[in-house]
């Protein structure tokens, strides 16, 4: 899901430290179960369009990106509208009553995961995977004085994201030598296919184990060993507008606190 | 006298859960400022050696001596700063994200400041002349841009001696002109000890000596053109001869007086046409 979603520019949001970005949508994540009644849903709504349109990302991008779960939006808010029985009844259809508060609740919680899925899809959009990564690192770095190998789990994470294409490529090479001998990936019986899909397996991994012990080699060689006395290349940088905008959320926070019932 | 960069002296090496010894009492010397060529079969133990040298693998005895350090626990650390390898598949040594990560990969690692690893980056990728790849990532780079960005990885580090364990193997004809290239420049400017480890003989020409490996022992060591005089026996260890090695030889053997073991082109047409003029 996180990966190959980028969409380049240049836009406040893709400027933005991508660590004041992971804290933004881990504070919204939080204050979105502040809103409870139509003036905060309003405001959060306003606020989440407001972020969309300053990263500049076209519509359609995210569209694409919550297409997936419009279908778990629209069935949640069913089981809202059904399971529900506040207020009066606006419908009844044989044992089944529709309630006022059912429609009510069904807007509202479906409206809170549709934004849920927006700042994550809009996060998403606007990082590389390696400034998630990074700022993950930065993040939990204080978390490496309980032992925790924040460092290694970080680097593992970009080790993965520079293979990603490299072991697709790899598939792809695979499946084609082995449907020149003959397997077949996309039909015949259930057992066949699981067969053929082990002969896809078995020569990946077996080519990832050599891989990565490979890798090790040529990083030791390198000087690699471990975060101890290491120094960064990449460096993020905290700006002004990284500050505004997380004031911008503490003062949401506010508002839904105060105006919710 | 000459400064030593390698020594290597009776070393023996055993992979674990192996029957026979990878390396078995292997000594060499490797002057300072040497393009030196290991050949030799598949299996013969070059990359073993390469891999002793780097402090990769622990000798079962023998001595290797880097710069008159003695290769132990202590120095490994030292000495790997002073030399850098380059292996053979493009992919597996690639471990940043973009091209300037990866060229950054060792100086993160050794250490040096923010500042400095910038400058370091920008002349390394320079003298491989890939510049305008800084960006990239490795997957829209061909096999021979990303064995120069390993070089450049290593060349960011400052080293005085460069391994390539068969760096050119997996690269088209193209992409071994371009490392070769970028090496043969590296060695002029700075110095550099080269040693090239390749089944390429052609690529060995080039080299100041040869050293030749079969079966974890090293045959015989020499200059290039000593080295392709032996002639059949380099055949029999299942080595292949340039093409200009085997027309001479075969020459030989057809009853002409050819005199110098010359690899080159050049130099078999010059022989050849002052033996007509002379007849
Ligand atoms: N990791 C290993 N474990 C066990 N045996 C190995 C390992 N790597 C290489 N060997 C064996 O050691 C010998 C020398 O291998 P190597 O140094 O890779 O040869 P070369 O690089 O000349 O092709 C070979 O017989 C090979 O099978
Ligand atoms: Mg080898």
């Amino acid at each position: 899901m996180i990966i190959g979603r980028y969409v380049p520019g240049n836009s406040v949001i893709h400027r933005m430290d991508p660590r004041a970005k992971l804290l933004l949508v881990f504070f919204y994540v939080g204050i979105v179960f502040l809103a409870n009644n139509g003036v905060t849903y309003a405001i959060l709504t306003a606020f989440t369009l407001l972020l969309l349109f300053l990263s500049q990302v076209p519509f359609l991008f995210v569209l694409k990106g919550i297409k997936p779960v419009l279908w778990v939006v629209l069935f949640t808010f069913l089981l809202h509208v059904f399971m529900t029985k506040e207020g009066s009844v606006l419908y009844q259809i044989g044992p089944f009553a529709i309630y006022e508060g059912g429609i009510q609740q069904g807007i509202f919680i479906s409206l809170r995961f549709l934004l849920f899925v927006l700042i994550t899809t809009l996060l998403t959009l606007s990082t590389t995977p390696i400034e998630v990564t990074d700022a993950i690192e930065s993040l939990f770095g204080p978390l490496k004085r309980f032992r925790i190998p924040v460092h290694e789990l970080a680097l593992m994470m970009s080790i993965s994201l520079r293979f990603i294409p490299t072991l697709m490529d790899e598939t792809e090479k695979i499946m084609k030598a082995q449907a020149a001998r003959g397997v077949d990936f996309y039909g015949g019986p259930l057992g066949e296919r699981m067969k053929a899909i082990v002969s896809l397996l078995v020569p990946l991994f077996i080519h990832s184990f050599k891989r990565a012990e490979e890798l090790a080699i040529a990083m030791e060689a390198r000087g690699y060993r471990g975060g101890e006395g290491r120094t960064k290349y990449r460096v993020l940088t905290w700006k002004g507008i990284d500050t505004v905008l997380l004031l911008a959320v503490a003062i949401l926070a506010a508002a839904l606190f105060l105006l919710r019932s | 006298m000459e400064e030593i960069a390698v020594s290597v002296e009776n070393l023996f090496f055993q992979y674990p859960n192996q029957p026979n010894d990878a390396i078995r009492n292997v000594s060499f010397q490797i002057k300072k400022g040497e393009w030196v060529a290991i050949v030799g079969h598949n299996g013969s133990g070059k990359s073993t050696i390469a891999k002793l040298l780097m402090g990769l693998l622990k000798p079962k005895s023998g001595i290797i001596k880097v710069f008159d350090q003695l290769l132990n626990e202590e120095t490994i650390w030292s000495i790997r700063k002073r030399m850098g390898i380059v292996f053979q598949n493009p992919d597996n040594q690639f471990v940043g994200t973009t091209v300037q990560d990866d060229i950054a990969f060792g100086l993160e690692n050794n250490g040096v400041p923010r500042e400095q690893m910038i400058e370091r980056v920008k002349s390394a990728i320079q003298q491989v002349g890939m510049e305008e790849f800084l960006l990239r990532e490795p997957h829209y780079l061909s096999g021979g841009q990303k064995q120069r960005v390993a070089i450049a990885g290593v060349i960011a580090l400052q080293p005085d001696i460069i391994i390539l364990d068969e760096a050119t193997s997996m690269l088209d004809p193209r992409g071994r002109r371009e490392v070769i290239g970028a090496i043969e420049k590296l060695k002029v400017k700075h110095h550099m000890t080269v040693i090239s480890i390749t089944h390429d003989l052609e690529e060995a020409m080039k080299a100041d000596k040869m050293i030749v490996m079969n079966r974890g022992e090293t045959m015989s060591e020499g200059t290039p053109q000593q080295i392709f005089s032996l002639g059949e026996k380099l055949e029999e260890i299942r080595l292949d001869l340039p093409f200009v090695i085997k027309i001479r030889n075969e020459l030989k053997q057809a009853g002409l007086p050819l005199q110098l073991n010359d690899a080159s082109l050049e130099g078999l047409v010059n022989e050849l046409w002052t033996l007509y003029l002379n007849k």
